[in-house]
C-alpha cells in the first residue's frame, strides 16, 4: 500500500493506505478524527469541509494521496486548549446548531469565508457562500448570524448580538 | 416545601451539546471506537419493483475476500418482521419482491468496502411482475393497505348542493425526504448469553428493542437499546431505524461478533419511507362572503408496500383538514393506497401538514373566486363561539388563541400595506409578479394513538450532590435533553451543569413511546420533574428533621438547601441523605390526562390542546421562467410560556425552511418501472442557505397553555412546518394576478416548472 | 470504488511519460467529477494519475490580447483573478458559479472541458469565446474540440495544459441552474466581438454543447435582448428531457437565458 504524509493539525502524520482512500476516511478511521462527517458521499452536503493548504474543500470527494506533503486543518484542530475559536464560540453563543452533524463542516466553511472575504460579511453574502453546506435542522438563520459575527470576532471587532 | 419561580425553565439556554458540536467531540454512531473484531454489513437489493425470486445464487459472494457470512430470510432465528404493527414488513424479503431495492441478503465482512463490493455480486433472479408506482396505478388495482376510513358532520352534500357558491377540484401534494444529515446506522454487540445490546440512531429505542427481540426469538429483557444523539430524525427514524438495528442485531447473533450497519445515502433514500404524497378531491359549497356552509374531502395517499405507520398518519390528515376553520357539514375520508415503493412514514406533522395544505388551498380558491383578500376569508371561516367544534367532535376550547394572534401578525407584518403595495407592483411589472399570503397553523398535540402519550424518568443523585438524569425521549437536536435538564436542575435549585444527560437507554427507562408528535418535553418533561420531586420530597424531610424545621420551611435554591435560618450545601444533604439511608433514586412516570379518543366510534378528544401560529411570507416569481424568490417572512409561533426560547425559535425556523423545502423545492421521481430517481441531493433539492430570506422574523406569542402542560409550555417540534404553506399560498397569489378572479391550480411541490405550468393555466382562464 | 494505482508527477514532463506508458489510466484534475463517477463505478481506471502536484499547469497570465488559464487553475482562482475580471468579467462570473465554493477550491478548468459534461458551465463559455485548447500535442479550436455528450477530440493520453482565451468580447453567461447539482439546466453564453456574435448553449443539448446560429443571426443585426423576440428557440426534439425539466421548458428557458445574457453583455 503506498504511504502517505501530511501534517494534521499542526501535527506530521503518515499512513499506509490503499489508493482510494479518501481524505475523509483517512481522518476518521487511521487518524481518529471523527469530527469531520460522512453525510451524503456525493460532495454536495459539506459536512466533511476541511482545510487542505488553507482552502476548504470536500474530503469526500479528495483523495487523501492528493494530499501528500500538504497542511490539513480539521475542526480538531481550530480550539486552542480550553478556548474555542471564536467563529465556535459564536456558533455555540447564537444557537447556530441543532442536531450538530453539519457544524463542523459549516464552522470550517465559516472560516474559509473570513480566510476569503475578510471579517465584514454581509448577510447576502454569507448565504450566498455557505452554497455547498447544507443544514437540515435550523433553516439557516442562526448560521448566518453566527457566521457574521465569528467573523467580526475574528476581525477583533464588536459588533453587539441581537 | 413550596415551588420556587424557576431560575433555568423559560431561559435561552444553549444546546447542551453545543461545545461538543462545535469542537466536533459530540460522537454519532458511526464516530464511537468500534469493538475488537467488529463486521461491517452491506446488503443485497431486489432490482425489480415486484416479482417473485426464482433463483438466489450468493456463491460469488461468499467467496469474496474479506466476507464472513452471508444470511437471508432463511436464516432469521425469530420472525423475519420488522414492520412496527401489523407483522407486514420482512427484515429480509422471501420470495416475494414488494418495492424496489427491497433488502434481499445480508453480508457480512471485515471491512465495509469488502461488504458493500460483495453485496452487488449477489444473482438474484426474479419474475418480475407488474408494479404499482403511483397513485393513479393504486386507484386501478384498488389495493389498500388498510380500511379506508372517514369521519362525517351534518349533511354535507346538501348543504353543498344549496350553498350559493360551490368550487370542486384536486390538490396534487408531494412526498418529501427526510434527508437527516446522519443517514440510518446501527452497532449491534452480542453480550453474555443472548443479550444483544444495540446501539441504533432511532426516535423509538423501546419500539426497536421489542423487534429485535422478535427478529432473534427473545425475550425483550434479553436487548437493550440506546441512542445518546442522532444527526437528525424529523420522523425518519421513528419506525425506520428499526430495519437496520434489526439486520445488525440478527448478524451479531449469528457471527457472534459486533456487526455494524450504515447505509450510504442513495440506499438511504431507496430504502426508508418518505412523507406520504397525496392527491386530495375536494367538493365545497359556501357563501357570497366566502362562508363555508359544506365540504367534502378525499385524501388519497400514497402509502407503499406496507401498513408503516399508515393508519396514525392520514389520521392526522383527516384531524388536520379543517386547520383553523369551522366546516358546519363535513365529510372527510381518506384511502390508504398500497403502491410498490417504499413504505411512506412519518415525516415532522406525520400527516397534518397535507390536510392543512388542502384546507388552505380551498380557502384561496374561494377568495380568488369571489375577489375576496384570502385573509378575510381565513378570518371569516376562524373557529369562533358557537362554532367551536371539530369534524371530529372536539371542541375547540383554546380557540380564543387563534383570531388575536392572527390580527398581530396581521399588524406587525403590515399585511394590509403590503397587499397594496404589491398590487401597484404587479401593476407596472409585466414579468416579475409579486404575492403575499398569511395563513395559520392550528395543530393538535398529543399521539392519536393513545397509549403512547405516556412517559418514563429516572433519576439518581449522588452522594457528592450531582445528579444524574435518563428519560425516555431520545435527541435529534431539538433541544429535547437540555429542556428536560433545565427543568430537573430547577427542581433541585442546581446549575444546570450539576445535572448530567445520558443516553436514552431501554433498560434505564421500559416501555417508552417514541419521541415524537412534538411531544418529547411535555411527557419526559413531566416524567422527570416527578421523578425529581420524589427524591427532593425525600430529601426535604431529611433537612427538615436536621434542621429542626417543618418540611414546608424547606427550600433548594442556587445549589444550596435552607430551612429556617440554617443553610447547607445540596451536596451535603445529599451525604447526610446517604448516611441516614435515605434512597436517592427514584422513576417518575407521566400519562397525559384528559385524551379519550375511539377511532372506532369516532368519538372522545384526541388532543390534549392545540398550539397554533401564522406565518406571512412574501414571494416573486419569474413569470418567463417559474423561477421563484422568498423575499421576506414574518411568523408569530404559540410555544404556550416556553421552555426554553432560543430552542424553541430555532424549531420554528428551522420547521419553516422544512416545509419551505417540502413545498418548494424537493421533487421526489419515481420511475415507472417503481426506482426512486431522485436519490441524492445531487438530484433532490434541500433547501441552502440563500434560499431563506435575510428578512426572517419570528416572534412568540406569549401567553400560558390553559392545559397543565409542563410549566404552562406547549409543543413546537412539527406545527412550525405548516408555517411554510404562506410560502406556497403567496406563490399562487403571485400567479393568481395574472388573471385574477380565477382560482389558481398549483400542484406541490412548486418547482419552477410546476409554476410555470400553473401560469399558462391561468394565462388560458 | 475499485482500487488503483496513483501517481503523482511533479513535472509535466513525468506526466507524459507515465500517459505514454501506462494503461488505462485517468487523469486526475481536481478530481470534482471523476471520483463520484468512481465512487459510483461508473468509472474505475487502474490507474490514476494526480496532476495536483504539477506547478507549471496552473496560473493565470495576460499574454497580448489573449488569457492564458494553465489546466490545473482551480475555478476559484478564475473567478478570483483581477486579470479575468479585467479583461472578460462574465468569464470570472461563470467559474464563480460552477459547484459551490468547495468545489470551485479543488476543480479546474482543464478537468472540467476534458470531462465535457453536456451540462457544464465552461464548455458554453469557451465555446462562445473561440478559445483555444492547447495539449501537449497540439492546440485545438474550442468548436473542434467539444465533440459531443462526455466526448472530446482529446487522444488517449493526451494532457491539456492551458487554455488560451482571446479577450476583447461582450461576453456573459446566463444559467438556469439545477437546483440540486448546481449543474446548468440550460446556460447560454453570448460574446460579442466587432460584428461577430456567438451564442453557445450547454446543459440543453442532447449531444452536448451546441452554437444557436439563428439566434447568432439574428444578435448581428442588432445587440439587444429585443432582437431575439420571434426568433424560435431550439426545437424541443433535439434537446434533453428528464426528471429535472422537459424538453419543451428547456427550449424556452433557452430563449430566456440568452436574452439575460445578452441585456448583461451589452452592460445593460
Amino acid at each position: 500500500m503506498p504511504k502517505v504524509s501530511m501534517t494534521v493539525n499542526g501535527k506530521r502524520v503518515s499512513g499506509n493506505v490503499d489508493a482510494r482512500t479518501l481524505l475523509v476516511d483517512f481522518l476518521r478511521n487511521e487518524q481518529r478524527l471523527t469530527g469531520t462527517h460522512v453525510g451524503c458521499d456525493t460532495s454536495q452536503c459539506g459536512a466533511c469541509v476541511v482545510h487542505v493548504d488553507g482552502k476548504a474543500i470536500k474530503s469526500c470527494t479528495t483523495l487523501a494521496l492528493s494530499c501528500e506533503g500538504a497542511n490539513v486543518t480539521t475542526i480538531e484542530g481550530l480550539a486552542n486548549g480550553q478556548d474555542l475559536h471564536p467563529m465556535q464560540a459564536a456558533f455555540r453563543a447564537h444557537h447556530g446548531l441543532q442536531c450538530g452533524f453539519c457544524t463542523p463542516g459549516m464552522i470550517m466553511a465559516a472560516i474559509d469565508m473570513v480566510n476569503r472575504l475578510g471579517f465584514n460579511l454581509s448577510e447576502e453574502t454569507i448565504r450566498e457562500n455557505l452554497d455547498g453546506n447544507i443544514c437540515r435542522c435550523t433553516g439557516y438563520h442562526n448560521i448566518v448570524k453566527a457566521i457574521q459575527a465569528g467573523a467580526a470576532a475574528m476581525g477583533g471587532l464588536k459588533v453587539a448580538a441581537e | 416545601m413550596d415551588d420556587a419561580p424557576p431560575v433555568l425553565v423559560h431561559q435561552a439556554i444553549t444546546h447542551d451539546s453545543a461545545i461538543r458540536h462545535v469542537t466536533g467531540a459530540a460522537p454519532y454512531i458511526d464516530d464511537l471506537p468500534e469493538p475488537a473484531g467488529t463486521l461491517h454489513l452491506a446488503l443485497g437489493l431486489a432490482p425489480v419493483a415486484r416479482g417473485r425470486i426464482t433463483t438466489l445464487d450468493l456463491e460469488k459472494v461468499r467467496n469474496t475476500p474479506g466476507v464472513v457470512a452471508v444470511f437471508t430470510s432463511k436464516d432469521v432465528p425469530g420472525r423475519n418482521d420488522v414492520s412496527p404493527s401489523l407483522g407486514d414488513e420482512p427484515m429480509l424479503a422471501g420470495d416475494e419482491i414488494s418495492f424496489h431495492s427491497q433488502p434481499v441478503f445480508v453480508v457480512a465482512a471485515t471491512t465495509r468496502r469488502a461488504a458493500r463490493i460483495a453485496a452487488r455480486l449477489g444473482a438474484i433472479e426474479v419474475e418480475q411482475e407488474w408494479a404499482s408506482v403511483s397513485i393513479a396505478d393504486a386507484l386501478s388495482t384498488g389495493e389498500t393497505v388498510l380500511p379506508d376510513y372517514a369521519f362525517r358532520r351534518g349533511h354535507p352534500e346538501p348543504a353543498i348542493d344549496g350553498a350559493a357558491r360551490r368550487l370542486a377540484g384536486e390538490i396534487e401534494i408531494g412526498g418529501q425526504e427526510h434527508f437527516y444529515l446522519e443517514g440510518q446506522i446501527a452497532l449491534a454487540v452480542p453480550g453474555e448469553g443472548e443479550a444483544m445490546f444495540v446501539h441504533s440512531s432511532t426516535q423509538h429505542p423501546s419500539e426497536v428493542q421489542h423487534i429485535v427481540a422478535r427478529v432473534l426469538g427473545l425475550a425483550d429483557h434479553q436487548v437493550t437499546i440506546e441512542c445518546r444523539r442522532m444527526g437528525g430524525g424529523f420522523g425518519g427514524k421513528e419506525s425506520q431505524a428499526s430495519h437496520w438495528a434489526a439486520l445488525a442485531a440478527f448478524a451479531a447473533r449469528l457471527t457472534g461478533k459486533p456487526c455494524k450497519l450504515r447505509l450510504d445515502r442513495d440506499e438511504d433514500f431507496a430504502l426508508t419511507g418518505k412523507r406520504h404524497d397525496f392527491l386530495s378531491r375536494y367538493r365545497v359549497g359556501y357563501d357570497e362572503r366566502g362562508l363555508i356552509e359544506g365540504i367534502t374531502f378525499e385524501h388519497l395517499a400514497r402509502c407503499g408496500y406496507s401498513a408503516d405507520l399508515s393508519l396514525g398518519v392520514v389520521d392526522r390528515t383527516m384531524f388536520h383538514s379543517d386547520n383553523a376553520y369551522y366546516l358546519p357539514h363535513v365529510e372527510i375520508g381518506s384511502k390508504r393506497l398500497k403502491t410498490n415503493t417504499v413504505s411512506n412514514t412519518a415525516f415532522r406533522g406525520f400527516g397534518g401538514p397535507q390536510g392543512v395544505l388542502a384546507i388552505e388551498q380551498v380557502i384561496d380558491a374561494i377568495a380568488h373566486e369571489r375577489g375576496l383578500d384570502p385573509l378575510d376569508v381565513r378570518k371569516a371561516n376562524f373557529y369562533r363561539d358557537g362554532s367551536s367544534v371539530t369534524p371530529y367532535g372536539m371542541e375547540v376550547f383554546d380557540r380564543a388563541t387563534l383570531l388575536p394572534l392572527v390580527e398581530a401578525l396581521e399588524a406587525s407584518s403590515d399585511y394590509r400595506a403590503r397587499r397594496i403595495a404589491i398590487a401597484e407592483h404587479n401593476a407596472r411589472s409585466p414579468i416579475l409578479k409579486r404575492g403575499l399570503a398569511l395563513t395559520p397553523v392550528k395543530f393538535g398535540i398529543s399521539f392519536t394513538l393513545k397509549h403512547l402519550n405516556q412517559a418514563g424518568a429516572l433519576v439518581h443523585v449522588y452522594s457528592d450532590g450531582s445528579v444524574m438524569l435518563n428519560h425516555g425521549g431520545t435527541e435529534m437536536g431539538q433541544g429535547l435533553y437540555t429542556k428536560v435538564a433545565q427543568i430537573v436542575a430547577d427542581e433541585f435549585g442546581l446549575p444546570l451543569e450539576r445535572v448530567a444527560i445520558t443516553a436514552t437507554r431501554t433498560d434505564k427507562v421500559p416501555n417508552t413511546g417514541p419521541t415524537a408528535a412534538s411531544s418529547g418535553s411535555d411527557l419526559n418533561g413531566m416524567a422527570a420533574r416527578e421523578a425529581a420531586r420524589t427524591i427532593r420530597l425525600r430529601m426535604a424531610e431529611e433537612a427538615a428533621r436536621r434542621l429542626d424545621v417543618a418540611v414546608s420551611a424547606i427550600r433548594f435554591e442556587d445549589g444550596l438547601v435552607h430551612g429556617g435560618d440554617e443553610t447547607m450545601t445540596f451536596a451535603e444533604l445529599a451525604r447526610f441523605c446517604v448516611l441516614e439511608r435515605v434512597s436517592l433514586s427514584a422513576t417518575g412516570y407521566y400519562r397525559t390526562p384528559g385524551i379519550t379518543w375511539d377511532r372506532a366510534e369516532k368519538t372522545g378528544r384526541p388532543f390534549f390542546y392545540f398550539a397554533y401560529g401564522a406565518a406571512c411570507s412574501e414571494v416573486v416569481i419569474d413569470t418567463m421562467t417559474g423561477e421563484m424568490k422568498l423575499l421576506a417572512v414574518d411568523i408569530l409561533h404559540d410555544c404556550g410560556a416556553s421552555l426554553n426560547p432560543a430552542l424553541d425559535i430555532g424549531q420554528i425556523e428551522g420547521g419553516f425552511v422544512q416545509g419551505l423545502g417540502w413545498l418548494t423545492t424537493e421533487e421526489l421521481v419515481f420511475d415507472n418501472e417503481g426506482r426512486l430517481r431522485t436519490h441524492a441531493p445531487s438530484t433532490y433539492k434541500i433547501p441552502v442557505a440563500s434560499d431563506v430570506p435575510a428578512h426572517f422574523h419570528v416572534e412568540l406569542w406569549d401567553e400560558p397553555n390553559r392545559e397543565d402542560a409542563i410549566y404552562r409550555s406547549k409543543a413546537v417540534g412539527e406545527p412550525p412546518v405548516m408555517l411554510a404553506i404562506s410560502a406556497f399560498m403567496a406563490i399562487a397569489d403571485a400567479i393568481h394576478a395574472l388573471a385574477p378572479g380565477n382560482p389558481v391550480q398549483l400542484r406541490a411541490p412548486a418547482t419552477p416548472e410546476a409554476i410555470l405550468d400553473a401560469i399558462d393555466r391561468q394565462r388560458a382562464k | 470504488m475499485y482500487n488503483f494505482d496513483f501517481h503523482r508527477p511533479s513535472t509535466l514532463r513525468q506526466a507524459n511519460g507515465l500517459m505514454g506508458k501506462l494503461e488505462d489510466a485517468k487523469l486526475l484534475a481536481g478530481g470534482q467529477t471523476l471520483l463520484p463517477t468512481m465512487k459510483q463505478r461508473l468509472a474505475s481506471p487502474g490507474q490514476v494519475v494526480d496532476l495536483g502536484g504539477i506547478p507549471e499547469l496552473a496560473g493565470i497570465e495576460q499574454k497580448g490580447r489573449n488569457l492564458v488559464i494553465g489546466a490545473m487553475t482551480t475555478h476559484a482562482e478564475v473567478a478570483g483573478s483581477a486579470l479575468v475580471k479585467a479583461a472578460l468579467p462574465g468569464l470570472a462570473a461563470l467559474a464563480g458559479s460552477i459547484g459551490d465554493p468547495h468545489v470551485r477550491n479543488r476543480g479546474t478548468i482543464g478537468g472540467s472541458i476534458a470531462n465535457n459534461d453536456p451540462a457544464a458551465d465552461y464548455p458554453g463559455g469557451l465555446l462562445a469565446l473561440g478559445a483555444t485548447i492547447v495539449t501537449n500535442k497540439r492546440r485545438l479550436a474550442a468548436s473542434d474540440f467539444f465533440t459531443g455528450l462526455f466526448s472530446t477530440a482529446l487522444d488517449e493520453g493526451e494532457i491539456i495544459t492551458k487554455v488560451i482565451v482571446p479577450t476583447g468580447a461582450k461576453f456573459a453567461y446566463a444559467k438556469f441552474r439545477n437546483p440540486a447539482s448546481r449543474y446548468a439546466m440550460v446556460g447560454v453564453a453570448v460574446a460579442k466581438k466587432g460584428g461577430k456574435v456567438a451564442v453557445a448553449v450547454t446543459g440543453a443539448g442532447s449531444d452536448g454543447v451546441f452554437r444557436w446560429e439563428a439566434a447568432e443571426a439574428a444578435l448581428q443585426k442588432r445587440f439587444s435582448a429585443k432582437a431575439l423576440d420571434g426568433v424560435a428557440t431550439p426545437s424541443a426534439k433535439n434537446l434533453n428531457g428528464d426528471i429535472h425539466a422537459s424538453a419543451d421548458y428547456r427550449s424556452h428557458l433557452i430563449g430566456v437565458m440568452a436574452r439575460r445574457a445578452v441585456t448583461t453583455a451589452s452592460g445593460k
